[in-house]
């Protein structure tokens, strides 16, 4: 079974090539525009693996990350911190309140694809 | 005793005891004889008593005249010498002996007279020494005051118990948000008074200077190379300090103050989170395009059988990210230069009067006539004028050089956000390979050099400098400087005192304060000199404090060390909130308009609180003034209990005799003329005046502390006036 990628991000010119790019590699893709959206969208399709850009409108991206972690039947979904936030103290905070990755934009699709990869473990 | 009495008294006695001695003998002599003798004498005296009475006469009347002579010959010029050197010792130092008498007598007054006149040339010039000494330390002690309180950082100096000893008027402004001259009423919108004696608690958090001091202590003891203390102040509305403590010590290396140097933040800090959040801002947007531009453009490299749709889908994010970074990347360069403009120190300059100097300096220096055909009118620069000026007669120098001419026409036109300078000239236009040598050209013109490249200082400005020939007229060529304009409409130049060298000495310090210890609650026993004292004085309604009347304004100005600070005054107007009468503002002057937009009592009194905490109250006719603040007591929450002095008191310790005691009568006893006569200042001045002249006055009468000055003052029969 394929596994489900929520998308995170208010900016549909980033939503649109990383859900072209998640569906070309087959997995299974939903898109929230922001954080209500976003918490909504975690109950109801229970992804595996949420990228998730930080500043979005409403409730930001930390809270959503701090939310997730929060449910415990939830524990199990990896997040990955996709956001132009580009300090290192934003992303210590974004592990810190349990990110599992922390892509700084711009990055290459290959990049992002390793990391997805990598999180479910999907060896090559 | 008078000199004619003591002549008497001297005479008496020498007669008598003359009597006496005649008569002894007489008796002795009378025993001696037989009665046959003693018969016959009383026949012959008898019978001849007028030849008899004559001799005794005239033997106590020569001896009278001798008495005389021995007395103002001898005894009475002796007795004036004493009064007389009595006199030059310890009234009138210039006072010389003039008395007759012997040649003896006469000959000591002339040695004593000659020793007085050799001690007061000696007092004279030794005073004129002190004199000297004493205005060349004030001179320059004006000048230093002076310098402070130019500089532009504020500076505060404290003893360790923080009682201030200086301060400028930029700690002032900062600390107080006052930026006028006298304190009163700016200083009462933040309700902090800065002044000499004044304790720094009142302006900076006490546990804050306690920190700083254990701070520079700590350093002190470490021998740290550094021992100041830094720390950043907040001040209210949205003023940030960073300030210095800087320690001062004593010769024994210990602690005896500090000084406080504040520097004023706001602005820069301001500017540095303005350039952070654009910056911020920047790095962000940029990210965020670039993500969607790389992530578009690799899904189409990766997959190069994408359908048409999806690719052109991508080719439009790619395009519009693309667009849109750099609208964004404009707008953010445009908004950069206004607040981060070059730190090179600029100043708002008018063009026109720039343009003009340069034209007068080109024609005596350079032989090169300049004709101003246009200048756009109000236009202002930000420049450094030496060296920009320089810039420009070493560029007329080498269009002179190069073109051959020494006229050029001058034109300044202000388009938008940037100033067009021209220099025009009949010819072709210079290479741009020409511009650019003269660019890397060391400026000089004649001896005047500076050691900077012309492109340095056209950079400086942000300038830029071309040469090209002018589009209707090729014949016509040009050499343009492009300025930024000045864009804000706000002129930010501080308004500059012009420092005058005070005259006497100014109150910004007294460093005699270092010696002082910190006002003791034990009052009673302090010196009067010593005290820190309030001098108020207030304007009423009219004269009933019980009966409705209020106060419509309240003068008060504080006397430390013996010095009266004119500069550290409480000043206010007061609403009273009810009508005036037409006696009473014939009095004060103040009609009921002045007083509609004044604070209220409830509002002006805490604040005089506060100015006189710690200090004893003076007034003239105190029990007054008293009263009209205490029947304020229950409304405003505030109660005085800080001691009290009058002076009209005081003046009837020091002149019981006089009957009058007010204070145009003791001002003119005094020799102090008052200014603003019932205005409430006015009146707080004069009576300060007053109290100082008073001081030495009491001391005389061996009133010398508080204690004995209200007791003094208790007794006099003025204190029974109640109100």
């Amino acid at each position: 079974m394929s596994h489900r990628i929520l998308i995170v991000d208010d900016e549909p010119n980033i939503v649109v090539p990383l859900q072209f790019l998640m569906e070309q590699k087959g997995y299974h893709v939903r898109i929230a525009e922001n954080g209500e959206e976003a918490i909504e969208a975690i109950f109801r399709f229970q992804p595996d693996l949420i990228l998730l850009d930080i500043m979005l409108p409403g409730i930001n991206g930390f809270e959503v990350c701090q939310t997730v972690r929060e449910h415990r039947n939830l524990g199990d979904i990896k997040i990955v911190l996709v956001t132009a936030l580009g300090r290192e103290v934003d992303m210590a905070k974004g592990m810190a309140l349990g990110a599992d990755a922390y892509i700084t934009k711009p990055f290459s699709n290959s990049e992002i694809v390793e990391r997805v990869r990598e999180l479910l473990k999907e060896g090559e | 005793m008078r000199a004619g009495n003591q002549f008497w008294w001297f005479a008496l006695i020498s007669i008598a005891v003359t009597l006496a001695i005649i008569s002894s003998i007489s008796i002795f002599f009378w025993r001696q004889l037989t009665p046959d003798a003693q018969s016959l004498l009383i026949d012959i005296i008898k019978d001849d008593f007028g030849y008899v009475f004559a001799v005794v006469f005239l033997i106590i009347a020569g001896l009278g005249f001798a008495l005389d002579g021995i007395f103002h010959t001898y005894i009475l010029p002796v007795i004036k010498l004493k009064e007389e050197v009595s006199i030059i010792n310890s009234a009138n130092p210039a006072h010389r002996i003039q008395i007759e008498g012997n040649r003896d007598v006469l000959g000591l007054a002339a040695g004593i007279n000659e020793s007085a006149n050799r001690y007061q040339t000696l007092h004279r010039e030794v005073e004129q020494r002190i004199a000297d000494a004493n205005a060349e330390i004030d001179a320059d002690k004006n000048i230093l005051a002076a310098f402070v309180a130019e500089l532009p950082e504020g500076v505060i100096i404290c003893n360790v118990d923080g009682q201030i000893l200086l301060y400028n008027r930029q700690a002032k402004t900062l600390l107080t948000g006052d930026h006028g001259n006298g304190a009163g009423e700016a200083a009462s919108e933040s309700g902090k008074f800065i002044g000499l004696g004044r304790s720094i608690f009142g302006l900076i958090d006490r546990n804050l200077i306690l920190h700083v001091l254990d701070e520079m202590v700590g350093k002190l003891k470490r021998k740290d190379a550094d021992a100041c203390a830094y720390f950043a102040l907040v001040e209210e509305p949205s003023r940030s300090l960073r300030v210095e403590a800087v320690p001062v010590l004593n010769p024994r290396g210990q602690l005896h103050g500090f000084i406080l140097i504040l520097f004023d933040i706001t602005r820069r800090l301001e500017s540095s989170t303005r350039t952070s959040s654009m910056f911020q801002s920047l790095v962000q947007r940029s990210r965020a395009s670039l993500a969607s531009i790389r992530s578009a453009i690799e899904a189409i490299l990766e997959y190069p059988e994408m359908q048409t749709d999806q690719l052109q889908r991508f080719r439009n994010i790619i395009h519009k990210e693309a667009v849109d970074l750099g609208c964004f990347l404009d707008k953010k360069a445009n908004e950069f230069p206004d607040h981060l403009r070059t730190h090179w120190p600029l100043v708002r300059t008018g063009a026109k009067g720039f343009l003009e100097t340069i034209r007068q300096k080109a024609e005596s220096r350079l032989g090169v006539r300049l004709d101003m055909i246009h200048c756009d009118p109000d236009t202002a620069v930000k420049i450094d004028t030496y060296s920009l000026q320089l810039a420009l007669l070493f560029l007329l120098a080498q269009l002179q050089r190069i073109t051959g001419q020494s006229a050029f026409n001058c034109e300044l036109r202000k388009k938008e956000r940037l100033v067009h300078l021209y220099f025009i000239w009949e010819g072709r236009p210079l290479r741009e390979a020409m511009l650019h040598q003269l660019e890397e050209q060391v400026l000089s013109v004649g001896d005047e050099r500076i050691p900077m490249q012309l492109k340095t200082v056209i950079g400086h400005h942000e300038a830029e400098l071309w040469s090209h020939s002018r589009r209707h007229d090729t014949d016509q060529a040009y050499i343009r400087l492009v300025l930024p304009s000045v864009v804000d409409t706000i002129q930010t130049i501080r308004g500059h005192h012009i420092t005058l060298l005070p005259e006497s000495r100014p109150e910004f310090y007294d460093f005699d304060l270092f010696h002082q210890p910190g006002q003791i609650p034990e009052l009673e026993d302090c010196l009067l000199t010593e005290l820190t004292y309030t001098v108020f004085d207030t304007e009423t309604t009219g004269l009933n404090p019980t009966g409705g009347d209020e106060i419509i304004s309240l003068g008060a100005v504080r006397i430390v060390n013996g010095q009266l600070l004119g500069d550290d005054v409480f000043d206010q107007l007061v609403n009273p909130q009810r009508s005036l009468s037409r006696d009473s503002i014939r009095i004060h002057g103040i009609q009921e308009d002045m007083l509609i937009d004044q604070p209220t009592i409830e509002t002006v009194l805490p604040l005089f609180h506060r100015f006189a905490e710690g200090t004893i109250l003076v007034a003239h006719n105190a029990a007054f003034d008293m009263r009209m603040l205490q029947v304020k007591e229950g409304p405003t929450g505030v109660r005085f209990i800080n001691p009290v002095l009058d002076t009209m008191l005081l003046s009837a310790i020091v002149h019981p005799a006089q009957e009058s005691h007010n204070v145009e009568d003791i001002a003119l006893r005094m020799g102090i003329s008052i200014i603003g006569r019932h205005t409430a200042l006015g009146d707080a001045m004069a009576t300060g005046e007053i109290f100082l002249k008073l001081l030495p006055l009491l001391a005389k009468q061996g009133i010398q502390t508080l204690k004995d000055a209200i007791l003094a003052a208790e007794k006099t029969y003025l204190a029974r006036k109640k109100y």
